[in-house]
């Protein structure tokens, strides 16, 4: 009998879908799917909002990732008032930063200690009690401890520079409205009162080894796991570092020939189209010169490894050559490497906090500058789970006549459907049985994406996701629901 | 400002969201005791518990969640034991009390005391206000809490 297997919730990702999968009459999987299933039209909804609350209100999209909202508006809302990045004071960017890294480095604690490292730890067919981080605090204190203390430290940073920890404000129209106090970059360096900077450099090094030493132990399953060419897309400096704030894109296919050669973010229409599917509320990014089936690209963490030609602090660098070793210096294409990736970024963020802490430009006074207003702006950030784009338009009287927004996890979505399709394909096909083992492997190979899916289609709410399985007349033969 | 003493170091997190109606009774209610002037009560406002929630509350000998219920209860609220479980940990953000309690347990060797007080609401969809309902549930829990509980339970002299 012809089956069709829905995830409905997929769980330790944020946001709301479902996963199904169709079988045949014997057992073999004819096509797999993740559907994204809420909508919230927050792109219509900004429409006629005076520019200037923009970066107020984008950044009301998620609770996980409100900075990078945040910042990518702040970028387009310069350009509006005529100043571009390269304008900025330097005050102003490097706060900016700052809180960029801190938001990163929070984010990657949160998903590899809270979400992923069950998966890791317990293996992918842990029993459903063993998959969160309960049972990492109970068998292993001392990585639930750093991890709960690392992410704080990023919150901190975010607190100290926006006021508070979720939907705090700094970014203004051309600058920040606040610089930073001795006292509360002393906060951060001395380990009176909460850990240093330096101690999170030391810990994000202990987790590059422990990722280095369960790749001993795993490769095989590392490198296999949802392995699937793709694109790689993400933002470079002029000197092809990698740079999370501001830089030129820069788009490599499954091999590592440049299919975008350092571009301006402003050309990013002219580069990108978006395609949608009735199954999705998500839409579907892809180079336009390639094509909708060929031109979609993965980004985030390993994709921001693979097109960089190095990360520029030193142990973070290190750590990228080590892991560049690994895959023979050729494009990494297996799913799973994305979190030895994130922890790479762990690292460079560490120690990009620490070179700014020590900043004396950082307290500086010359916050905002104005430029020649335009009528449209476009802010592009690598955003903890990829390339952020933000987009506006205005009218003459400064309101907002047109949005768009291609969140990390829209540009994601091509990838995490090809994930899905594996597993399936892998794992499940002609099995004759369905085991929870196997639907959570599914759960493991979109959740090394990190995806945020009320970033993607901008959802507010419960936001669980779900697994079905169809026999081929249509009919709901399998379910599983976890919220 | 009442007078009042206890040795206890005791900590209030309201939960709630005032954007959603009757989801803001929580803040409401830490509003009004914050205007009763307990100096001995620390306060904190959350949308949803956080993991890293735990090291808080590890800090508090007794721990008072507020937080708003579809559920709705004679009088007009319910106080009860709040204690450590291992259950419900799929999602990043929105734990439960009792989770939190369980990973200061683990963690941070900490069991302080717990509390869970819900109020009855009746209106959650997009509203800044409470319902007329809810208000006087409010009313309601926060007598008990400062004629009964702080006294009665927690042994504060007012």
């Amino acid at each position: 009998m012809n089956k069709k297997i829905i995830i409905d919730p997929v769980t330790r990702v944020e946001g709301h879908g479902k996963v199904t999968i169709h079988l045949d009459e014997y057992g073999q999987v004819k096509d797999a799917f993740l559907h994204i299933t809420e909508f919230r039209g927050f792109e219509r909804f900004i429409q006629g909002h005076p520019y200037w609350e923009a970066p107020l209100l984008v950044q009301r999209l998620c609770g996980i990732c409100p900075v990078s909202h945040h910042l990518a508006a702040a970028k387009a809302i310069d350009q509006i008032v005529g100043i571009d990045p390269k304008d900025l004071s330097p005050t102003a960017n490097k706060l900016r930063r700052l809180m960029h890294f801190g938001q990163v480095f929070q984010s990657h604690a949160l998903h590899f200690f809270y979400l992923a490292s069950p998966d890791l730890l317990f293996g992918v067919d842990a029993p459903v009690e063993k998959r969160n981080v309960v049972a990492v605090a109970t068998e292993n204190r001392d990585l639930a401890l750093k991890g709960i203390t690392m992410r704080k430290f990023g919150q901190e940073i975010i607190k100290a520079i926006a006021g508070k920890r979720i939907h705090g404000i700094v970014a203004v129209p051309g600058g920040v409205q606040k610089t930073f106090t001795k006292e509360e970059r002393d906060y951060f360096l001395d380990g009176k009162n909460i850990e240093s900077v330096d101690t999170m450099i030391e810990w994000s090094l202990a987790m590059v080894d422990f990722m280095k030493g369960y790749h001993e132990q795993h490769r095989k399953f590392l490198d296999e796991f949802a392995q699937f060419p793709s694109g790689h897309l993400g933002m470079v400096r002029d000197d092809g570092a990698t740079d999370l704030y501001d830089g030129k894109l820069r788009a490599i296919d499954s091999e590592g020939n440049k299919t975008l050669d350092d571009i301006s973010t402003d050309l990013y229409d002219e580069y990108f189209s978006e395609a949608v599917e009735k199954w999705s509320y998500m839409k579907f990014p892809y180079l336009k010169k390639i094509g909708r089936e060929k031109g979609w690209n993965r980004v985030g963490p390993l994709a921001r490894v693979n097109i960089c030609n190095y990360i520029p602090t030193p142990l973070a660098e290190k750590a990228r050559k080590e892991f560049v070793e690994f895959t023979g210096k050729k494009v990494n294409n297996s799913t799973m490497y994305s979190h030895w990736a994130r922890l790479i970024e762990i690292l460079h963020c560490a120690e990009e906090m620490k070179t700014l802490l020590h900043d004396e430009e950082l307290m500086g006074a010359d916050l905002v500058r104005k430029g020649i207003p335009r009528l449209k702006g476009i802010g592009i950030i690598e955003a903890p789970r990829g390339t952020l784009t933000h987009r506006y338009e205005v009218d003459e009287n400064g309101m907002i006549t047109r949005c768009n927004l291609i969140v990390s996890t829209t540009n994601n979505n091509e990838a995490m459907n090809a994930a899905v399709r594996w597993v399936a394909s892998n794992v499940i096909d002609r099995k004759g049985t369905v085991t929870d083992g196997m639907l959570n492997q599914v759960e493991v190979a979109i959740r090394a994406y990190d995806p945020c899916l009320s970033c993607a289609t901008h959802a507010m709410g419960k936001m669980p996701l779900k697994i079905e399985l169809y026999n081929h007349l249509g009919e709901l033969s399998y379910e599983r629901t976890k919220n | 400002m009442n007078e009042q003493k206890t040795d206890a170091t005791v900590l209030l997190v309201a939960m709630g969201n005032r954007e959603r109606g009757d989801n803001g009774i929580g803040w409401e209610f830490a509003d009004t005791i914050e205007s009763l002037g307990y100096d001995f009560l620390d306060l904190e406002y959350r949308e949803q518990l956080f993991v890293e929630d735990a090291k808080l509350i590890s800090n508090y000998d007794v721990v008072i969640f507020v937080d708003a219920s579809y559920q709705k209860f004679g009088g007009g609220f319910e106080m009860s034991r709040c204690f450590a479980a291992s259950h419900g940990f799929y999602f990043s953000n929105a734990q439960a009390p009792a989770a939190m309690l369980y990973l200061a347990k683990k963690l941070y060797k900490k069991s302080p005391k717990a509390y869970l007080l819900n109020i009855s609401g009746e209106e959650f969809e997009e509203q800044p206000s409470l319902s007329n309902e809810a208000l006087k549930n409010l009313q309601s829990a926060i007598e008990f809490f400062d004629e009964q509980f702080l006294p009665l339970i927690l042994g504060v002299r007012v």
